[in-house]
């Protein structure tokens, strides 16, 4: 019941409780809004409106609200997060952080947020405890973990270093903090590797293989280097290219390129360049200022093996001989520098006048030079005297020459060709001088003339040989070609290697071939005057006669020709105009030519151009004549080539002496002799033949004969019914093996030597020998008893 | 005894109480806790019982009151809560009138309502009994007697007293038969 009462008693006061409590004022929202806003307007009242319109705010209130959420938010704060938690327009916000950061130092207002010391602190702690962990810090990793900026972070770490973050930062890259002892570490390991290096070593190979922090390694490598602890330098600044090179490395390479140097006299570039001096060139300069040294192209070589160079050059022009370089020269020195050396050497001496330089390294004095053109003066005398002798038309103009010499090329006929020509010349030459007349002379100055013209052949068989390669190339060179001048060399100099020999012979080429020619066309003038004069009259005799002797050989010829049927007689007309009358024509030629000075010692070698070329040269009035004889001898009638002839002849200011009976008795004789000779000496069976037919021949019909060998069968044909049918059988018989054997021959000759004829033809060839050989004795009697009973006859 | 009951029909004219049309009242009262307890001064335990909840009414009401800013009296009680006294007052003009008033609890409550008297007005008005008691309306006592034993002190006061004083206050003024204290005072 009490309780009860109580319970009454103090809800009683409760109630008054309640009652006197205060009331609450209340406005309408509209008011309230309405009231401030006047209050506003008056200014009485400095307030800001939420942003959702419900609050007003003072602004001492909003700096208070900051300085508490930055607080709470541990001292860092973003304006725009602030915005959100006060609830007002950000420009407020704004404005009144600034105004903090102003007014209270502690605070800063960093990229829109508010940071306090507190923090900074807080964060320099963790910073530290970093720093200790790992011994370097980053501060631009800080930047990233802290999203702030590196300036700024850096400005307010380095306020606290020594304070709260134990450690430095790196003079060079403020971005990095690190502790002593991290420091120490490093620059001991540094000083150790870098100490233990002996050769150049890249700075980022070293920081690839030891991971050490790119920021420490170069200022601590400088400071060392630069202390001197480290024997060394830092080449390449502080690219990745820095190459630390230490001093023992350079010293031994200096040492290594000084003693090389001293040793050797030259410097290889590729040397330098395998002991890592990248740039040799600049490295020498540098190296040797003082010293002279020259700069090859891949080298560089010292006075001293320039002097010695130069010594020997000297030598060599003094000595007037040749000296190669090439011995005294290092062998790296590539020839083109070692062509440098030379003329450099040639240039301190001197001598470039009195020395030439063959194949970069040989230096050959003019002397020596003009000491082995000298050794030529000899045979170039010789030589000309001969050429000159044999074929002044050569040295008319350049172009005969070519076309001269390639004719003698064409017309240089193989061994077999010839030996068969000459087998020819000799029936010619028995025919030539056939007879009784008085043509004794004549028949001498045949034979001599053969003499020489077989020698001459040989000679010109030689040079057909030895010659082509060099006329190809050079058409004016007649003296020697390279291999011979070199083998005269060989001869003369000694001691000079082969190719020496080959560049001096090329170097001699030139001004031999060029004195050559001055002394051919002196060695001319003077053979060709001399030539005139005195001899010339009896010459003149002479040569009347034996234009008169042909001449007449030549009627006897034409009269024997009569007798044969037409074509057999054009046959030997073409073979008597082609080789007797040509004969005569070149004599008569070569004669008037040589009051031209053009003769030539050999006339017979005079071939159709060359005498065109030397009518062509002719005064007009012996010219036309001469010109009509020329051409007479391509016809077919060796009577129009009498006819000629004779006119030439008298145009010429010569005799021809027109033949009596006696004359031509003993030409008749004469011819007959010598053909008798041959025959005697003959065993080729149809030489053999061919004599025996035209003996035989000139025996029956008293005429004198010179054929061809192919109208052989014809005169044997012509024969039959003037001799005895025994002997005109024998003939016919031993005509007949000696065409089997030819033709045997020639189809050996088809079929090839060696393996072509088999058992049975060699069988064959051996009884056609037999039987020729056999016969060969009874066809020789068959003129030369025949001989005998005609001179008992006599 | 009431004055009224020989004019009746004037009575009902004059006496019209503008409870139920206002909207404002309704609400109040909707906010008063009802009570439950159906016993008076006399039954010593239940009474008890009775005065805790017409105090936890009280308490909502005058709460609300000032919540709404509506606050117009002071009320206190003897012990046993028999008898209440205290003060009201009413806004006009700008001007705060103030007025004691006092009750009894009756024997029969609360079958029957308690007769609140307002002293300084007697004689004042004609809706008043002798001694000052207020002549609450006609509407009052059939609502009073239907929702015996839900409504209490509470409801008396808000339903009662407050709608009397919103009519008669301003009238009395404009006859200048009650001035302002100040004004009274000068």
């Amino acid at each position: 019941m009490a309780a009860a009462w109580e319970e009454i008693r103090r809800l009683a006061a409760d109630f008054q409780r309640a009652q006197f409590a205060d009331t609450v004022q209340r406005l309408s929202e509209r008011n309230c809004i309405e009231i401030v806003a006047k209050l506003i307007e008056d200014k009485k009242l400095d307030v800001v409106y939420t942003l959702d319109g419900k609050e007003f705010i003072t602004p001492s209130q909003i700096s208070r609200e900051i300085k508490d959420e930055l607080y709470i938010h541990g001292g860092r704060l973003n304006v725009v997060d602030l915005q959100k938690i006060i609830n007002v327009d950000l420009v407020h916000v704004e404005a009144k952080a600034n105004e903090i950061a102003r007014c209270d130092r502690s605070v800063q207002f960093v990229l829109g947020q508010l940071i306090d010391a507190n923090y900074l602190d807080r964060i320099s702690e963790e910073v530290n405890d970093k720093l200790q962990e790992a011994g370097m810090v980053n501060i631009l990793e800080l930047c990233k973990v802290y999203d702030l900026p590196g300036d700024f972070l850096t400005e307010e770490l380095s306020k606290r270093l020594g304070k709260i973050i134990h450690g430095q930062m790196d003079d060079f890259n403020r971005g990095v903090l690190f502790t002593p002892t991290f420091v120490s570490r490093h620059r001991a390991r540094i000083r150790g590797i870098f100490t233990a290096v002996t050769r150049p070593t890249p700075v980022s190979n070293v920081i690839g293989v030891y991971g050490f922090q790119e920021h420490i390694i170069y200022s601590v490598l400088e400071e060392l280097v630069n202390t001197g602890r480290l024997k060394g330098t830092v080449v390449g600044g502080r690219q990745d290219q820095t190459v630390y090179i230490p001093d023992i490395y350079s010293k031994t390479q200096n040492t290594w390129v000084d003693s090389f140097l001293q040793q050797n006299g030259y410097l290889e570039f590729d040397a330098l360049v395998r002991l890592g001096i990248p740039d040799p060139v600049s490295y020498i300069k540098k190296r040797f200022k003082s010293s002279k040294l020259l700069f090859l192209r891949a080298a560089c070589v010292g006075q001293a093996l320039v002097d010695q160079v130069e010594a020997s050059v000297e030598e060599a022009v003094n000595s007037a001989t040749w000296t190669d370089v090439q011995p005294i020269l290092p062998s790296c020195l590539s020839m083109v520098d070692a062509g440098i050396i030379v003329t450099e050497a040639m240039r301190r001496t001197n001598v470039q006048a009195s020395a030439r330089v063959v194949r970069d390294t040989v230096v050959i004095s003019e002397k020596f030079i003009s000491n082995c053109l000298a050794l030529f003066d000899e045979a170039m005398q010789n030589k000309a005297q001969k050429e000159v002798k044999n074929n002044p038309v050569f040295l008319i103009t350049e172009d005969d020459l070519k076309q001269g010499s390639m004719m003698m090329e064409n017309s240089a006929p193989s061994k077999k060709e010839k030996r068969e020509a000459e087998r020819k010349k000799k029936t010619t030459e028995g025919s030539g001088s056939k007879g009784g007349g008085g043509g004794c002379n004549a028949r001498e100055v045949r034979i001599r003339k053969t003499k020489k013209k077989t020698r001459r052949d040989e000679d010109s068989d030689e040079e057909t040989v030895v010659t082509p390669q060099n006329r190809n190339k050079q058409t004016e060179v007649r003296f020697m070609t390279l291999e011979e001048i070199v083998a005269v060399l060989e001869e003369r100099v000694c001691d000079c290697p082969e190719e020496i020999l080959s560049e001096l012979a090329e170097q001699l080429v030139r001004p031999l071939t060029k004195t050559y020619q001055e002394v051919v066309r002196t060695v001319f003038m003077s053979s060709t005057s001399s030539s005139t004069g005195e001899t010339r009259k009896r010459s003149v005799k002479d040569f009347q006669e034996e234009l008169s002797n042909l001449y007449n050989n030549i009627r006897l010829f034409e009269k024997g020709t009569k007798l044969f049927s037409d074509e057999t007689q054009v046959h030997i007309s073409k073979h008597v105009l082609k080789t007797v009358c040509t004969d005569v024509t070149n004599i008569l030629v070569n004669f008037m030519a040589a009051e031209l000075m053009m003769s030539v010692e050999n006339p017979s070698s005079i071939t159709n151009e060359v005498r065109l070329k030397i009518l062509g040269k002719l005064p007009e009035e012996t010219k036309g004549p001469l010109m009509k004889v020329h051409n007479s001898l391509n016809g077919k009638a060796i009577e129009d080539f009498l006819t000629s002839i004779e006119m030439a002849v008298e145009v010429c200011g010569f005799m021809l002496k027109k033949g009596d009976k006696k004359r031509e008795r003993q030409a008749l004789f004469q011819h007959r002799q010598a053909l008798t000779e041959q025959l005697k000496e003959a065993d080729d069976p149809a030489l053999i033949l061919h004599l025996t037919s035209v003996l035989l021949f000139q025996a029956s019909t008293n005429c004198m004969l010179h054929a061809p060998g192919r109208c052989v069968p014809q005169i044997i044909g012509t024969l039959m019914g003037r001799i005895s049918e025994e002997h005109h059988r024998l003939l016919t018989g031993y005509q007949a093996l000696v065409v089997k054997q030819l033709v045997g021959q020639s189809q050996g000759r088809k079929q090839g030597h060696g393996d072509g004829d088999n058992q049975k033809e060699g069988d064959e060839k051996d009884t056609i020998r037999k039987e020729l050989v056999s016969l060969t004795g009874e066809v020789k009697d068959l003129v030369l008893s025949q001989k005998k009973t005609s001179g008992t006859e006599e | 005894m009431c004055l009224f009951a020989s004019f009746p029909s004037v009575t009902s004219a004059r006496h019209f109480h503008p409870v139920m049309a206002d909207d404002a009242t309704r609400k109040a009262v909707s906010e008063i806790p009802l009570l439950k307890t159906n016993s008076g001064p006399r039954d010593k335990e239940l009474w008890v019982q009775r005065l805790r909840e017409e105090y936890l009414a009280l308490i909502k009401y005058v709460e609300n009151n000032k919540s709404a800013d509506n606050d117009w009296f002071r009320l206190e009680s003897n012990k046993e809560g028999t008898r209440w006294f205290g003060k009201c007052w009413y806004i006009h003009d700008l001007l705060k009138y103030e007025f004691d008033i006092e009750f009894d609890i009756p024997v029969t409550y609360p079958a029957t309502a308690p007769e609140v008297a307002v002293p300084e007005l007697d004689g004042k008005t004609a809706k008043m009994y002798r001694g000052g008691k207020i002549c609450l309306t006609d509407h009052f006592k059939p609502l009073w007697a239907r929702n015996v034993p839900k409504f209490g002190l509470a409801h008396l006061m808000a339903l009662g007293l407050g709608p009397w004083l919103a009519v008669e206050v301003p009238d009395l003024i404009s006859k200048g038969l009650i001035k302002h204290r100040e004004q009274q005072g000068s």
